[in-house]
């Protein structure tokens, strides 16, 4: 093993991999191991900054924020999700690509594009909300933004592609005899569907859930813009430590933990992310 | 293909909910559109006059032109390295069968998953440590670094598909590694590494954390200007640049699609 190693690095395929491994060494990993100093380092080795934050209940309130707004995300993205992933795989090719079109255009869109329109939208003078006055559904503007309902919906948004790609990457390739051979054992449809077709597609609905996760866990630009006081995540609350507190040492020990949340999850979940299946589906 | 009443009314209701999923995925895009072409100063939706005004705004102001240059810069800088760094890594990782090939490829596409605005704060440290912040120079680094896996992922996928055979001919007809590299393995993933570029370039134009944390005064990409402005209140040229920006991501959409896609030759 060790001789193959050897071999590999003084191969030509070595070679190639080296300049980006340089890169990442010096531009990568060196700024996350400055995040370590900070957060262990006051000159000495010191604990005060963790102490600090796993002792006030702000931090432990902004991991609470982050959690749960991170598994309403995965939940409603999966819910509205999958029947679109779904309606992708059974269909035929051309509406196929129309979907995936509609699809792949706001998932191209800047994330912060995106935001800014549903502030246009979801604002107390917005289309939303002049729709529900003009309907007779509301008799006075609901507050949509700066709270949990637009996290969420700009949330939504952004992820739900990262829903639908590891999905329908998994029921493409589901064979549609299957379910017509349950079905002409007269199974009805959902049963079908729920015995059959369900389970076959569980490899994709750990993916995108696993991933939706993860992106929600580290989201900053959306709950930063639409969200309120009861949203401050802990991305939010770095950027807070860094440019109102200058609390470098606090800011840095909030990335570090939330490098181990999303370290923890991808330690455990990893597996059923399949980084490969996704990326033939995203690109 | 499905008969029945049942089978026909679940299909129409399927169909129902993706069309309004639709709508809720374009909608946003499409108000700012039609937004960016009112001739009232109030966003209103939909306009009652239409006028050029927010995008005339955007082009003559040097506030708003300015960055939308450094951001070209910066994004051609940063493609031009992601797509120089992954596209080699890519073909050492896919050609060179070493141990522990899954990890480093994990690590070559980790800044993927691992949440930007902890990379951002890293640079911010790093950056300051060598006087960097605020230069350009930490905006091409810092986007390089998030452009090159999706880079790899690409050119990866290609090469997948690609046979190594006619590399393996090449060298068996005496032509040495890099000569292989350059007339037959770069060749036939030529279309990718485009694409590939293309969509580094829109990475690196469209992130706004990064630049929010290393970029300072003196180098404020557009997403910054407009996060700064967003913050502050709700500018109508806002909607033109966004209308821009939109249109930027669906060229380079658009422009890879054609690119990777054979001519004539229908996708499966």
């Amino acid at each position: 093993m060790v001789l193959v190693g050897k071999k590999f690095w003084r191969s030509h395929e070595g070679l190639l991999v080296l300049p980006a491994l340089v890169f990442y060494a010096l531009v990568y990993v060196a700024p996350l191991a400055r995040i370590g100093r900070w957060s262990f380092f006051d000159p000495g080795f010191t604990l005060k900054f963790w102490r600090e934050v796993l002792g006030e209940p702000t931090y432990y309130r902004a991991l609470r924020n982050t959690l749960e707004i991170s598994v309403l995300v995965t939940a409603i993205a999966l819910l509205l999700g999958y029947p679109l992933a779904y309606l992708m795989a059974t269909t035929v090719p051309r509406a196929r690509r129309v979907l995936t079109v509609l699809l792949l255009v706001p998932f191209w869109t800047s994330i912060l594009v995106r935001t800014f329109a549903w502030l246009v939208i979801l604002g107390s003078n917005g289309l939303v909300n002049r729709t529900l006055l003009a309907l007779g559904l509301a008799d006075q503007p609901q507050k949509l933004l700066f709270n949990m309902v637009g996290v969420q919906v700009g949330m939504v948004h952004v992820l739900l592609p990262f829903m639908v790609f590891p999905l329908y990457g998994v029921m493409s390739r589901i064979d549609p005899n299957v379910v017509r051979v349950a079905r002409s054992l007269g199974a009805p449809p959902r049963r079908a569907f729920l015995h059959v077709f369900l389970p076959l597609s569980f490899p994709g609905l750990g993916a995108g859930c696993v991933l939706v996760f993860l992106l929600a866990i580290g989201f900053y630009v959306t709950p930063a813009l639409l969200g309120g006081p009861g949203q401050i995540t802990l991305a939010t609350m770095i950027d807070m430590q860094v440019s109102t507190f200058l609390d470098f040492g606090a800011a840095a020990t909030l990335g570090i933990l939330l490098l181990i949340v999303v370290g923890g999850i991808f330690a455990v979940f990893g597996g059923l992310l399949g980084l490969n299946r996704l990326a033939g589906a995203s690109a | 293909m499905h008969s029945g009443g049942r089978i026909g009314a679940g299909r129409a209701a399927l169909w129902s909910l993706c069309v309004l999923l639709l709508i809720f995925l374009i909608a946003p895009i499409a108000v700012i559109l039609v937004t960016s072409f009112n001739g009232t100063p109030y966003m209103d939706f939909p306009p009652k006059t239409l006028s050029l005004r927010w995008y005339a705004n955007f082009f003559a102001s040097a506030q708003w032109y300015q960055p939308a240059l450094l951001s070209l810069r910066v994004g051609l800088v940063a493609a031009a390295g992601a797509t120089l760094l992954g596209t080699t890594a890519a073909i050492g990782v896919v050609r060179g069968g070493m141990p522990g090939r899954r990890a480093l490829e994990a690590f070559l596409i980790s800044p993927m998953v691992v949440p930007v605005i902890v990379v951002a704060l890293g640079f911010y440290f790093l950056f300051s440590d060598y006087h960097l912040l605020g230069t350009p120079a930490a905006l091409y680094l810092g986007h390089t670094v998030i452009a090159t896996p999706v880079v790899i992922v690409m050119v990866r996928a290609a090469l997948r598909t690609t046979d190594p055979s006619m590399d393996l001919a090449a060298r068996s007809l005496g032509a040495n590694f890099w000569r292989a590299l350059w007339h037959v393995t770069l060749p036939s993933i030529r279309a990718s590494v485009f694409a590939a570029a293309a969509f580094a370039f829109l990475i690196s134009f469209d992130e706004v954390v990064i630049a929010i944390f290393v970029g300072g005064p003196d180098a404020t990409t557009l997403p910054k200007r407009m996060w700064e402005t967003i913050r502050f209140e709700i500018d109508p040229t806002l909607t033109a640049i966004s209308s821009l920006l939109t249109m930027v991501a669906v060229v380079v959409l658009v422009g890879a699609e054609l690119a990777r896609r054979p001519p004539r030759r229908e996708e499966t």
